[in-house]
């Protein structure tokens, strides 16, 4: 692992470069529109208020006795919107490299600082509107102490989005075709996850295979604390663990393969 | 890391700021795509090695300037990647001290929507210079681009020339210890190349080290005090610049007969019709004419150009054959429109058709001037009394420089083939000066 730590070193080197570099990447993503910083929040929000409108006020949908909760479009809202982020951090993270092709052959950076501009710069939306969620589901469902542990899972889900958006990075600056791929996968990915229905839906055989979602923890998590007031399981914070030290790993390995010719490859 | 900014490391002498210890750059070749995410994945080696660099040593002490010379894909732009920190060696170390900064391409990091205060600032993050810095340098950096109020629109609105005059100002807006530029003096508009030339020259009058890769051995034979010859990836020849410019230019010459010797023989056309603005148009080869005149619409831009160029006592070509002179001096007239109210140089260069240069001459070398003419244009005439050239085929070319004699504003090069005969059936090329006793 030294290798990754290394590059965790560089990037707490060049922590304020990646600050410029994220505060640049959000205002690039409304640059040239009327309402500026407003329209990279208000696209998800849009959904996520959609999603309350159509299940909760106009539908008014029900889910069965073992749910977290009765309410269809409280519960989607809530494993929806991390899960946006995560597809956000990590599809953005993954051509991070591509994308800042140009940049790094012509300037002596490494490479790490600009998937990490992605993905904060991603987090620096989602994360605030995951705590005006938060904020907003106070009245309904009370103000208890576990609401702290949104901290550490959003952290969390920031690691996790990192190391896999580096590691795929990585992939696809060698086979474009990863991050197509990547595409469909992340589009799937929310029927293998706890989002749309609540796991005791699940048949119990096929329960194994949420598992295989990174976000299947994470999801559970924010659900168990923002829905239910109580402190996520244990299981979270295992099952994520195992994700982001697994792909650690891995990313390791990718890294030390490709680090003296990652730029020739963009 | 080994090509990190160490001020600190002992094995660099302190006038030493760039060490270059046995550096080897290797490419990786895969087939495919495919097969480069397999050795990813799997870790196994499938690919092809291509060597651009190997065991490449060298050393630049504070104040030098280095030209790096070498014919296309024999590593010059790895190495200056390389030392620039865009590329990792795979074996060997480069310790860097101090500021190094690459020109290699201009205006790579601006972000077309954003305003080009806005990119300058971003841009100078990127290599180093923070906000408040750049705050300080801002005036300077509008005064040498000038841009004026264009810097408050997008970028995306800029003309290419803007562009590069905004990363050029930015670049070298704070003075490095190491200077690298690829082939970057070809920018921007005359005006704009001189200030760069100037501004380079400045840096490397103050104590900068500079190291320049380029095709033109004139700005090499000009700017350095060194040069360095990259063959196949390897150095071969490291030294004085006269030195190493003339075994480049017997490697050069001999390649080119090389290449010739494969081509299909057949007679050298009387006039050789090179590519590049300012030439003498088709029409005058025609008529045979010994006066070769710039293009109508050369000559009525505002830009400095060669006007014409004269050869006295030419008589007319036949067939194939070159022009003979008749008499023995060459008496060469060239008439040239200056930039404003500057005084340009004017150079001469004559070669033999197929084979070695001979002589080269320029009016800042020799200590003459160009007179002005009435028409505000400038005119030199160069005369060689009494040609001391044996019988055989010449060609001639014809520069103009700026006042300073570093920025090339125009060239007509080998533009004209001529036949000199020598009334004495000796052979040889030149004729020396000498004395019997």
């Amino acid at each position: 692992m030294n290798i990754l730590w290394s590059e965790a070193r560089a990037l707490w080197r060049a922590r304020t470069l990646v600050w410029v570099l994220t505060r640049r990447e959000v205002a690039s993503r409304h640059s040239g529109t009327a309402l500026g910083i407003v329209w990279p929040y208000l696209q998800p929000l849009l959904t996520v208020a959609a999603y309350y409108l159509v299940f909760d006020v106009v539908f008014g949908m029900r889910l069965g006795e073992q749910a977290p909760t009765r309410a269809v479009g409280a519960y989607l809202v809530v494993g929806a919107l991390p899960w946006m982020a995560f597809c956000d951090a990590v599809q953005r993270g993954m051509t991070s490299l591509i994308d800042a092709g140009s940049l790094l052959h012509k300037n002596p950076l490494p490479p790490v600082l600009f998937t990490s501009r992605s993905v904060l710069a991603s987090f620096s939306i989602y994360g605030p509107l995951l705590l005006l969620v938060a904020v907003a589901y106070i009245p309904a469902h009370g103000l208890k102490p576990a609401i702290l542990a949104l901290l550490p899972l959003l952290l969390l889900q920031m690691l996790l989005c990192m190391v896999l958006g580096y590691a795929l990075a990585i992939l696809a600056a060698a086979l474009r075709d990863v991050a197509q791929l990547v595409g469909f996968l992340l589009s799937v990915g929310i029927y293998l996850s706890p989002i749309l229905f609540p796991i005791q839906l699940f048949p119990q055989a096929w329960r194994w295979v949420l598992w295989l979602n990174p976000m299947t923890g994470l999801v559970m998590g924010y659900q168990q604390v923002l829905l239910q007031g109580q402190w996520p399981q244990w299981s979270v914070w295992c099952a994520t663990l195992v994700w982001v030290c697994a792909l650690s790993v891995v990313l390791n390995a990718l890294v030390a393969r490709s680090r003296d010719q990652l730029v020739d490859w963009l | 890391m080994s090509t990190k900014n160490s001020p600190n490391t002992p094995s660099v002498v302190p006038d030493t700021v760039l060490s270059v210890a046995g550096v080897a750059k290797e490419y990786k070749l895969y087939p495919t795509p495919r097969a480069r995410l397999r050795a990813l994945l799997t870790g196994k080696a499938t690919h092809r090695s291509h060597w651009a660099l190997s065991d490449v040593s060298f050393e630049l002490r504070r104040g030098e300037c280095i030209g790096v010379i070498g014919d296309n894909g024999a590593g010059k732009s790895t190495l200056l990647k390389l030392l620039a920190g865009t590329l990792q060696p795979s074996h060997g170390r480069i310790d860097r001290v101090g500021r190094v900064t690459a020109i290699l391409e201009l205006g790579a990091g601006f972000h077309p929507d954003f305003s080009g205060r806005d990119n300058l600032y971003f841009a100078g993050s990127l290599i180093g210079i923070n906000h408040d810095e750049m705050a300080r340098l801002e005036p300077e950096i509008i005064d040498f681009c000038e841009l004026g109020e264009a810097l408050d629109r997008p970028v995306k609105t800029y003309s290419s020339g803007m562009t590069v005059r905004l990363a050029f100002a930015l670049v070298t807006a704070v003075q490095p210890d190491v200077l690298i530029i690829d082939e970057a003096l070809a920018v921007g508009d005359q005006n704009f190349q001189k200030k760069c030339v100037e501004r380079i020259t400045a840096f490397r009058n103050s104590g900068c080290t500079i190291l320049f890769c380029s095709h033109s051995p004139y700005h090499i034979r000009h700017l350095c005090d060194r040069a360095l010859w990259l063959k196949g990836g390897r150095v071969e020849q490291f030294g004085n610049t006269e030195a190493v410019l003339a075994a480049y230019d017997v490697h050069t010459r001999a390649r080119e007969a090389a290449a010739e010797g494969d081509a299909p023989g057949g007679p050298v056309p009387a006039v050789t019709e090179g590519a590049g603005a300012g030439h003498p148009p088709d029409g005058s080869m025609a008529d045979q004419s010994r006066h070769f005149a710039a293009p109508k619409a050369a000559s009525d831009g505002g830009s400095a150009c060669i006007l014409s160029v004269d050869v006295a006592h030419l008589n007319d070509a036949v067939g194939d054959q070159p022009p003979v002179l008749q008499g023995h001096d060459l008496v060469v007239t060239i008439r040239a429109r200056g930039r404003g109210m500057e005084r340009p140089n004017i150079g001469f260069m004559i070669e033999q058709s197929k084979g070695v240069g001979i002589t080269s001459l320029a009016t800042h070398e020799d200590g003459a001037v160009p007179v002005q003419l009435d028409d505000g244009t400038w005119q030199s005439v160069l005369t060689f009394p009494d040609l001391p050239l044996h019988s055989g085929d010449y060609v001639i070319s014809a520069f103009l420089f700026d006042e300073t004699g570093l920025a090339v504003y125009d060239q007509w090069f080998q533009f004209l083939h001529f036949r000199f005969i020598f009334p004495k059936p000796l052979p040889g090329l030149v004729r020396l000066p000498h004395r019997w006793s």
